[in-house]
């Protein structure tokens, strides 16, 4: 039987960019928890801590809908703790593999966003912390701001190539 | 220097030449120029020739409303037809070429057309090509085409990219002229987010043209100001609902050579909060005999090419106005040492307090101007009778018409004001306010005040506190404004509309024959149609009609206003979505898998699948799939099963709710069990099929076909959250989440023994059997179904999505003792089919489960689910339904294609006759012939009944014979190996 | 149409991110409610000229279904709420 188990990036092969303007640039896929139900952000965060999960940020992401995600990738026993720790009337769907995430960074980086996503980058409307489910362009993506020029998008695996492209050609055109 | 650049003066840069061509000629221009300036300083007033009576014809104004100054820019696939000479940025290298002439733009044959004009008059079309009816399309249309026309698109591919854009704003201002420049300074200062918009390529408006020194300093300011961008070289095409705006900015348009990464045109939707319409005043043509005569301007127009460009576009002119902006013009041209004529005003006196050396001619009109292919001359008509004069060139001025086009976009009228002898719009809208020339204001400083006052009264009413304006409110006298519709007595054609050739006889005809109808002259006489729209000519047609129907302008009222106000590329609509980026492309985790493996790839949606995995000797993809079908039978094979539909679906409702939305039962399934489910819609046909498995009481897993996986998740939602809120049902699509494999064959539990930790043997892991299982060795984590749509001992196998092509190729490595193949979309499709496996084939929204053999599935104990009504009505359970059967040819060499249709042994092919039609059909390398499966009514009583297959559309005909759909192992066998 | 729909879970948005259903004001009828009444149920639409109500999705977004309240002539968006909370008789 083969040894080499690997777990192959979606977006693989896909160079940085890089300009004075914007950094485009695929992030490691660790863990991505969706969370859906009666609950709140603080509430999460606890409770997976409790199931062993850190190093994790709770992004909102629709009406009683959260992504939790951060570079650590969890264990099926970390899944199974927080499964429990949430229930009853909660309940986690691991989307680990099946969304990726993308940083897009630099002074230019809500400008390069705003040509796909109709949502208000404005710092003071859309500040640090925020996130919101959007479409850019024909592609539905999760739009976070981590920073003040700093910037994570969340795309479903099969769509992150064509977004990351899309990305990096508006980039060029900054 | 050329002749009619003046030596001194103008916003130009002298220092640096521009080379250009026109027609071949190279000439060139200085930076400052547009293409109409160049021209016009290198002596060229000639430029096109019109679209029906190919008359001769020049550059009428210096903006937006150009109707004649049409030109081809461009070579290769960068041309671009039907480009306003007045708005093209002089830049090196440009080419531009005149239109609607052969052999050339000096002798054009085409002008012939001028002889026959008294039969090519309004409805011309309609009246003469009406018989005999035939004749239309083959001969007449052509004809007409190639003789009437503007500039020709390319047919080569644009090279250059284009992009749009969002943004928002508290105050959106278009126009930069003194209305907007004020409104944006007092926005800006008030801390709002503004955006300035404006068509030209410096800001500034009638300030530029006036030369207006307060100019540089408010432009400074604004720079300066974070939160004010200015936009110039962006037209704002449509206001929409919502205060949603849309904008094409050029943003490499003026370059000789694109930076190909960067868009050459950006659309922007700009959602404001507020906005000031400051886009200025149209100043109107007058109607005269020889009106279109190249040297004939508007008097705007020769003051901006005078003043912006140093240009002079005649050594003697004659000033024709209505109102005073003649007299600034006249004004003008003397200072910068030309000759005027004479100014020729209509009304009793003037009261322009005229300090001048021309004479002025009042209760004077020009009647008619001399000359073809340049002025010569003009017959004056006053009291004392007429005169002629010498002239080469001719500022006209009507008045002044309000801009309000975008104010109309979204339904409200414009009303005829006597005072402005205008049509304005409501100056205040939701969201947008009209302020300065656009509301029928006159001097600069009443625009100034004007612009300022309701940008901080827009701010106010979105928050802002008292918000300073930045220029002090001037009283606006209205411009004393006598309408003048057309000049009596004209002998020569006097246009109306330049662009459409509709001169004033064409409209009294309209008016005579019954078309006095705004709307209706416009169809009839094709005044205000074409890429103007009728910018310059709708007024005084208006006029025209109104007086000829003895009515005022208001009741003739305006055509309608409707996006965009400039025409707009396709480019620029289309954005980045052409060629390969025309769609996103959903890529299966398998995908680089498959490829490695030798796959072709097919479309589906947006997914790329492997359609056959092609060996080395195969020829054709027939030869691949017969292979790999056989294989799996024999054998086995691998295919990937991604892109099928994956929603978890959670919840302590989540039973309940599938009872509710499957036709069959889903409450009892027990954990660990997956289950083949038929979804309904409310009318009873069935909407999807798929398996949903049991991971817990509150965690089923659901898959979809692939076409439907979104329809569906938005299916679920819609009846969890409008039909039963009160249930708790989550879902989550995690279609992408999983690499899901299909092993199918005999040697598939052998195979998949080495990947899979637990026992899978036929008692520990029977048919329908779905569970979480440990693979190789534990190292990863994985779902187990045991589910066919082969109908052979099967599985699917799904791994977290990184870990697909790994996974892959270890059952690939396993299996290769065990002959595995791997297979794609197309052998699927064969093994479904010979095992009588329907699909979106067969569910075409037309097909109950009945109709394909699912009758017994459905719950008849469940007191509801989507569909249960309506599917008992009586023609849902008519005995002579298509059903699903089989059907095969008579000769085994014989074949027949999806979509034939069925008709008895012996009738007649006619559309009375046809029993059903062949759904899907394929070779089946099994039997050695054609199969297909087919909804034909009364099917199943009809099995080894001898048919003819149809196909009407190639005339084909094959004896077949109704079968059962089931070609393969009907008693199930393999299955349940 | 309207070009901006208010999501009460996420904002204003274009009208890209949503589809849209139809009429918000008809009710699944009883699975023993009679034919005409199921007939009008799935059959029948009322294309009201004035204020409607629809179910609008927020398919790019939330993907929660609303009900839009909104004037088919002067397209004005009046009211946006979540249909399942409406429902339920909650707020948002």
């Amino acid at each position: 039987m083969p040894d080499v188990l690997i777990s192959r990036p979606a977006l693989a092969g896909q160079p940085v960019f890089q300009s004075d303007k914007v950094s485009v640039e695929a992030m490691a896929e660790g863990h991505l928890l969706q969370v859906m139900g009666a609950t709140a952000m603080q509430a999460l965060q606890s409770l997976a801590a409790d199931a062993g999960i850190t190093e994790t940020r709770v992004w909102p992401a629709g009406y009683q809908q959260w992504f939790m995600a951060g570079e650590r990738t969890l264990t099926s026993a970390n899944l199974e703790a927080f499964t429990r720790q949430l229930a009853p009337g909660v309940f986690v769907s691991d989307q680990s593999h099946g969304r990726v995430r993308i940083r897009v960074q630099g002074p230019c980086a809500a400008v390069l966003i705003s040509r796909g996503t109709a949502v208000d980058l404005d710092g003071t409307s859309f500040a640090e912390g925020h996130g919101a489910m959007t479409l850019f362009g024909h592609i539905s993506v999760h739009v976070a701001r981590t920073g003040a020029e700093n910037f994570q998008l969340t795309v479903l695996r099969s769509f992150a190539q064509s977004l990351y492209e899309e990305l990096v050609e508006l980039a060029k055109a900054l | 220097m050329s002749s009619h650049r003046l030596s001194t003066g103008g916003r130009i840069d002298r220092a640096r030449t521009i080379k250009f061509s026109f027609d071949g000629k190279a000439l060139t221009g200085h930076p400052g120029d547009t293409l109409a300036s160049a021209l016009l300083a290198n002596g060229i007033q000639l430029v096109g020739r019109s679209f029906k009576y190919h008359r001769p014809r020049g550059i009428l104004t210096a903006g937006a409303a150009e109707p004649n100054a049409l030109v081809t820019v461009g070579t290769g696939g960068r041309t671009e037809a039907n480009t306003r000479a007045t708005m093209i940025e002089l830049h090196d290298g440009l080419t531009a070429r005149s239109q609607n002439r052969w052999p050339s733009l000096n002798f054009d044959i085409g002008a012939v057309n001028g002889l026959l004009s008294p039969f090519l008059s309004a409805g011309f079309y309609y009246k003469t090509f009406m018989w005999p009816a035939g004749f239309w399309e083959k001969v007449y249309e052509p004809l007409i085409r190639k003789a009437a026309g503007l500039g020709k698109a390319s047919y080569e591919a644009d090279p250059d990219s284009y992009e749009k854009c969002w943004a928002h704003c508290d105050l959106l201002v278009i126009g930069s002229g003194p209305a907007g420049l004020a409104a944006a300074l007092t926005a800006g200062r008030a801390g709002a987010r503004v955006l300035l918009a404006d068509e030209g390529f410096a800001l500034g408006g009638t300030l530029l043209t006036d030369g207006d020194e307060r100019l540089g300093a408010m432009l400074s300011e604004l720079e300066a100001l974070p939160n004010v961008q200015c936009l110039p070289r962006t037209t704002v095409i449509g206001w929409y609902d919502d205060n949603v705006f849309g904008a094409v900015e050029r943003v490499q348009k003026h370059v000789a050579e694109p930076d190909p990464h960067k868009p050459v045109e950006r659309l922007w939707r700009i959602i404001a909060k507020q906005a000031i319409l400051a886009s200025g005043a149209e100043e109107r043509p007058l109607v005269f005999g020889g009106n279109d005569i190249p040297g004939v301007m508007m008097a705007g127009a020769v003051r901006s090419y005078l003043n912006r460009q140093a240009v002079a576009p005649g050594k003697r002119t004659v000033v024709f106005a209505t109102n005073d902006a003649g007299y600034r013009t006249a004004a003008d041209l003397e200072a910068a040492g030309l000759e005027v004529a004479a100014i020729i005003d209509p009304r009793a006196r003037s009261d322009a307090a005229w300090q001048g050396k021309a004479k002025v001619l009042s209760n004077a009109c020009i009647v008619d101007a001399a000359g073809s292919k340049a002025l010569r001359g003009v017959t004056i008509s006053s009291a004392s009778g007429t005169q002629t004069m010498d002239a080469d060139a001719i500022a006209m001025s009507g008045g002044w018409s309000p801009i309000i086009h975008l104010a109309c976009h979204r339904g409200a009228k414009p009303a005829w004001s006597e005072a402005h002898a205008a049509f304005l719009a409501p100056e205040r809208q939701e969201g947008l306010t009209i302020a300065g020339s656009a509301a029928g204001l006159a001097s600069t400083e009443a625009c100034l005040g004007d612009g300022a006052q309701k940008a901080a009264e827009a701010l106010e009413t979105i928050g802002f506190a008292r918000v300073e304006p930045a220029f002090a409110a001037a009283d606006s006298v209205p411009p004393a404004a006598t309408p003048f519709w057309f000049a009596k007595g004209s002998k020569g054609k006097a246009f109306v509309d330049y662009q459409n050739d509709v001169n004033l006889k064409d409209l009294g005809l309209a008016v005579r024959e019954g078309y006095g109808d705004v709307e209706l002259a416009k169809r009839y006489t094709t005044n205000g149609m074409a890429t103007d729209q009728g910018k310059l000519s709708n007024i005084n047609a208006i006029g025209i009609l109104a007086e000829a129907r003895g009515v005022s302008p208001a009741a003739v009222g305006t055509t309608t206003f409707r996006p965009f106000y400039t025409p707009v590329s396709f480019g620029a609509l289309t954005g980045a979505s052409r060629g390969k980026h025309f769609q996103p492309v959903r890529r299966s985790p398998l995908h680089d898998w498959a490829r490695k493996n030798g796959a072709t790839f097919v479309e589906t949606g947006l997914w790329y699948r492997a359609a056959w995995f092609p060996r080395a000797g195969e020829t054709t993809w027939r030869e691949s799939v017969d292979r790999e079908v056989l294989n799996i039978r024999q054998n086995a094979g691998l295919c990937d099963v991604s892109t099928l539909g994956k929603i978890e679906i959670f919840g302590k409702d989540a039973a309940a709710f599938l009872d509710r939305v499957y036709c069959n039962g889903f409450a009892k399934l027990p954990v660990g069990k997956a289950r083949y489910g038929i979804m309904l819609r409310e009318d009873g046909m069935i909407y999807d099929d798929g398996t949903t498995s049991r991971f817990s009481e509150d965690h089923f897993f659901m898959t979809t076909t692939t076409a439907l996986a979104a329809g569906v998740l938005t299916h679920l939602e819609f009846c969890a959250q409008t039909l039963w809120p009160e249930l708790e049902v989550y879902f989550a699509s995690s279609t992408d989440q999983w690499a899901q494999m299909a092993v199918a064959g005999p040697k598939s539990r052998a195979i998949l023994s080495e990947i899979v930790d637990e026992d899978i043997s036929d008692a520990a892991f029977p048919f329908m059997s779905a569970r979480t299982v440990s693979l190789l060795g534990g190292k990863l984590e994985g779902r187990l179904f045991r589910i066919s749509f082969s109908g052979e001992l099967a599985y699917e196998l799904g791994v977290p999505a990184g870990y697909g092509e790994s996974v892959a190729d270890a059952i690939m490595q396993a299996g290769e003792k065990h002959g595995i193949c791997a297979y794609g979309a197309e052998a699927l499709g064969v093994l479904r089919i010979e095992k009588g496996h329907v699909t979106h084939a067969e569910i075409n929204g037309t097909v109950t489960p009945g109709d394909l053999g699912f009758g017994r599935m459905v719950s008849t104990t469940k007191p509801d689910f989507i569909g249960k009504v309506m599917l008992a009505r009586e023609g849902m359970q008519a005995p002579d339904r298509p059903c699903l059967v089989g059907v095969k040819p008579l000769d085994p060499g014989s074949s027949f294609r999806t979509g034939s249709h069925i008709l008895a042994d012996g009738a007649a092919a006619t559309l009375e006759n046809d029993q059903g039609y062949v759904t899907s059909s394929c070779f089946s390398p099994h039997l050695g012939h054609t199969i297909g499966l087919a909804l034909v009514k009364n099917g199943p009583e009809r099995i080894g009944e001898k048919v003819m297959i149809w196909n009407g559309l190639r005339n084909e005909f094959t004896d077949g014979v109704i079968c059962s759909p089931v070609f393969i192992d009907p008693e199930n066998e393999k299955l349940h190996a | 149409m309207a070009s901006l729909i208010t999501c009460p879970h996420c904002g204003q948005r274009p009208k890209e991110e949503f589809t849209i259903k139809g009429d918000a004001s008809i009710t699944r009828p009883a699975p023993d409610a009679g034919a005409d009444v199921w007939y009008d149920y799935v059959y029948l639409r009322n294309n009201p000229k004035g204020l409607h109500k629809e179910y609008w999705h927020h398919s790019s977004g939330c993907r929660r279904w609303l009900i839009v309240e909104r004037d088919t002539v002067t397209h004005k968006v009046l009211s946006v709420a979540d249909a399942a909370l409406t429902k339920l008789g909650g707020a948002a």
